[in-house]
């Protein structure tokens, strides 16, 4: 086991907002050294909540704690010739510079790619914008649910009679990171054996319009324009239902004998004119074609069973049934609890321990860990600047002065 | 012009249905080598369309197909001879199947000691329920994700796709390259067990932490924006386009200079000054009326043209785009990001284009969807080396199927 992390030795430099912070966090979580570079007062981010007892400050927001885990943090007034100066001396011995400022704002401030490709051929720059760094809306204003307008998404959530239904959790952002950290990862790769970094491109449209399955696909596949169908998914094999005490996801993916003969078996199988042990429903075609109607009966079934009972005996049968729960429900899941999901991280300034959420995966020969819990705003200014860059105490205290850190 | 950026790289892939094609899907668009090992007798996955169009167009593309029956012992012998040649070997299976073939990643480092090993199952290869059933929209239902979207009568309701099978394929994706990356350091393989319900979860962050620090009961956010204090935050229904009503905009305000422009763009109606929308805190205080404001004006215009207006004054604005739009949408046109591709019959169809781009590296579509079992002859004859009257037999046999 590599207790130090797949990526120990690789140094980011993260000038993200919060259009890219998940994406160094990802890195910081395989062990790379990840300095996120804040303007002075701190990243835009910490004044997001919620907060630590909803008392909000920029040392206790937990949504900047959350994309900031496992980060050292610098501030830096980028917009300043020295702190510019200083961030071009910090790339000189970075690995990957990743920055989600609007197109044309690096180069405004001496940091495009020419400039730092020229300091150190090997670095790579990760530039993460709304839509790219050319086209007609380079220049457009765009947050999280503006994206998934604009990428097919937001259209086909909801019923069809009523608005789009707002997607949960800033997916636009997350799947813009995530591609934004497989490209990092890619060009540090391409980099072994050329030598060479490379600067990428990530429009954070294409990488959420990548990310919904159906919409363009079924448009260029069969002309197709999908719509909201409620709470039928798109390929019709999967609809809320509702049971006694709670909500289930039905699926009629499952053996489909088995799920037949226990709602037969309930006295459920015959309803609204619909006979679901006739050898026309074996068919996954026609279960597709007529879900709607296959799911009234299924709903009439459910209905009153107690969600989890209902759940434990379809996982018997082998059905992929789910219970729609709440997010609280998760921190008593067996399956996360035995799997050690949630990590325990201690935040000595508040005299406190907080459980975070875990990993997406788990490496066995090089882990996942938190090694330091989220930075206070600039925690790490004098360690990088002067222990790192060598900058002496009367330079530093020059530059805070000037208010450049 | 430098070498892809995978270039080298093989993967053995046994994943299916959707997370696990997305995870090898994106290796292979770098220039990774995909072998796809898929059964021949029946394609389960038809539900998901044509093979080389559509969804599965684009799940497969760039990757090659080997038809080997792995219920024979020689169809397992094949697998774990190509195993033995490859960098990963990546499934989407509960832990009981690769170890039933001998896939499992003890028994292929035996025979590749560097062997790195992906499994991205439903809820991963330990605990209680790692032998739950699960597709994406099931993972969203148990990850508290189809809870937090809800109807009018506040029912879940959930999304219309599934983002567990996009967090599951990503995640796999950048995992596989993080231990490549390791491996080139160190010169060892590892195993990485990844359940798709935790890379699911992870993805519900803030909204965690707020239950385990603060205790919170999490509400559905609905129209409020998730990411700081914005007003008005929401979509409206705009002015049909010919017979199509279902027209709407998503507009964004969030600081005040926004809703000063805001309110120029729309040429200043008296409703815009208003007592009660004079600050942010007013407007989120009084953001139903102030929704229903916007909503007439939204009506008399085309969804394009407000966006064009708005955005012109720097406002976030965005139409709720359809699959029609998007193909037209002159944005990604310009940037050529739905790329048309040749099919094998001289047809041509569209496909999602690589949403990152490598200035030195570029991915690309290379090949179209392969048909199951397209490269048999490749892959048996050209990598395994076995002559076309093996071949043949094996066919005969029903180890592969031709």
């Amino acid at each position: 086991m590599n207790e130090n992390g797949a990526l120990a030795g690789l140094r980011v430099l993260d000038l993200t907002d919060l259009k890219g912070h998940l994406c160094a966090r990802l890195l910081a979580d395989m062990g790379a050294d990840v300095i996120k570079v804040e303007p002075p007062g701190g990243d835009a981010a910490r004044r997001i909540g919620p907060f630590v007892d909803d008392r909000p400050h920029r040392d206790r927001s937990l949504f900047f704690w959350f994309y900031n885990l496992n980060k050292r943090s610098l501030t830096l007034d980028l917009n300043h010739p020295e702190g510019a100066a200083l961030m071009r001396r910090l790339a000189e011995g970075a690995d990957v510079v990743i920055e989600s400022f609007r197109p044309g704002e690096m180069a405004r401030m001496g940091l495009g790619w020419e400039v730092l490709h020229a300091l150190n051929p090997a670095l790579g720059l990760c530039s993460i914008a709304p839509f790219g760094q050319g086209g007609p809306y380079r220049s457009y204003e765009a947050d999280d649910s503006v994206l998934t307008a604009l990428s097919g998404m937001l259209y086909v959530n909801g019923f069809p009679d009523a608005a789009p239904v707002r997607p949960f959790g800033l997916q636009a952002y997350h799947s813009a990171a995530y591609y934004a950290a497989i490209a990092t990862m890619c060009a540090l790769l391409a980099r072994d054996s050329s030598g060479q970094g490379q600067w990428i491109d990530l429009s954070m449209q294409e990488a959420t319009a990548a990310a919904v399955e159906h919409v363009a696909p079924s448009f260029f596949g069969t002309g197709e324009i999908e719509r909201r169908r409620g709470t039928l998914h798109w390929s019709r094999f999967f609809r809320v239902g509702r049971c006694r005490d709670g909500y289930v996801m039905h699926c009629t993916l499952g053996d489909w004998t088995s799920l037949v003969e226990w709602v037969n078996g309930d006295g459920k199988a015959r309803n609204f004119g619909d006979d679901l042990t006739a050898p026309e429903w074996e068919e996954v075609g026609k279960r597709r074609q007529d879900a709607e109607r296959l799911f009234d009966v299924l709903d009439e079934w459910v209905k009153d069973y107690a969600r989890d009972e209902l759940l434990e005996r379809a996982q018997l049968l082998r059905l992929p049934y789910a219970s729609v729960r709440n997010p609280e429900d998760l921190f008593g899941d067996e399956q996360l609890l035995a799997r050690g999901y949630f990590h325990e991280v201690e935040h000595p300034e508040l005299g406190r321990t907080f459980r975070y959420p875990g990993a997406p995966y788990l490496f066995t020969g090089s882990p996942w860990r938190v090694t330091r819990r989220p930075p206070l705003a600039g925690e790490h200014t004098g360690e990088i600047l002067g222990g790192e860059l060598g900058l002496g105490a009367d330079e530093l205290a020059a530059l805070a002065a000037e208010g450049v850190i | 012009m430098a070498p892809m950026a995978l270039a080298g790289v093989r993967i053995l892939d046994f994943t299916w249905v959707v997370a696990g094609p997305v995870a090898t899907r994106i290796l292979a668009d770098q220039g990774a080598e995909v072998i796809k090992v898929e059964r021949g007798d029946e394609n389960t996955m038809s539900v998901l369309g044509p093979r080389r169009i559509g969804l599965q167009g684009d799940l497969h593309r760039n990757k090659r197909s080997a038809a080997i029956n792995m219920t024979r012992p020689r169809g397992i012998e094949l697998a774990r001879r190509l195993a033995a040649m490859s960098d990963l070997v990546m499934d989407n299976f509960s832990a009981r199947v690769m170890r039933m073939w001998g896939l499992d990643y003890a028994s292929l480092a035996k025979i590749k000691p560097d062997i790195i090993s992906i499994s991205m199952s439903g809820l991963g290869h330990t605990g209680p329920r790692s032998n739950y059933v699960s597709y994406g929209p099931t993972l969203q239902a148990l990850a508290g994700f189809t809870r937090m979207m809800a109807d009018a009568r506040g029912d879940p309701v959930g999304y219309g796709y599934s983002y567990a099978d996009m967090a599951g394929g990503y995640s796999g994706a950048l995992a596989a390259l993080i231990a490549l990356w390791h491996r080139r350091r160190t010169g060892r393989g590892q195993f990485v067990d990844l359940s798709q319900f935790e890379a699911l979860a992870s993805l519900a962050g803030p909204a965690l932490l707020d239950i385990a620090v603060n205790g919170r009961t999490q509400e559905t956010p609905a129209w409020r924006s998730q990411e700081g204090p914005a007003a008005p935050h929401g979509v409206y229904r705009c002015r049909p386009r010919r017979s199509d009503d279902d027209r709407w905009i998503a507009i964004s305000v969030r600081s005040q200079g926004e809703w000063e422009r805001f309110a120029r763009a729309l040429g200043n109606p008296a409703w815009t000054a208003e007592p009660r929308f004079r600050t942010l805190f007013l407007r989120m205080r009084s953001h139903a009326e102030l929704d229903a404001e916007i909503a007439r004006w939204a009506a008399t215009v085309d969804a394009e043209a407000a966006m064009a207006l708005l955005q012109e004054a720097g406002v976030a604005a965005g139409v709720a785009l359809n699959g029609a739009d998007l193909a037209a949408d002159p944005h990604l046109t310009e940037r050529g990001f739905y790329a048309p591709v040749k099919l094998p019959d001289g047809s041509s169809t569209r496909v999602t284009g690589v949403p990152m781009r490598l200035s030195a590296t570029p991915g690309s579509i290379r090949s179209v969807a392969p048909e199951v079992g397209e490269d048999n002859d490749y892959i048996l004859g050209e990598l395994l080396g076995l002559s076309r009257a093996e071949r043949a037999e094996l066919i005969a046999e029903g180890v592969v199927w031709g």
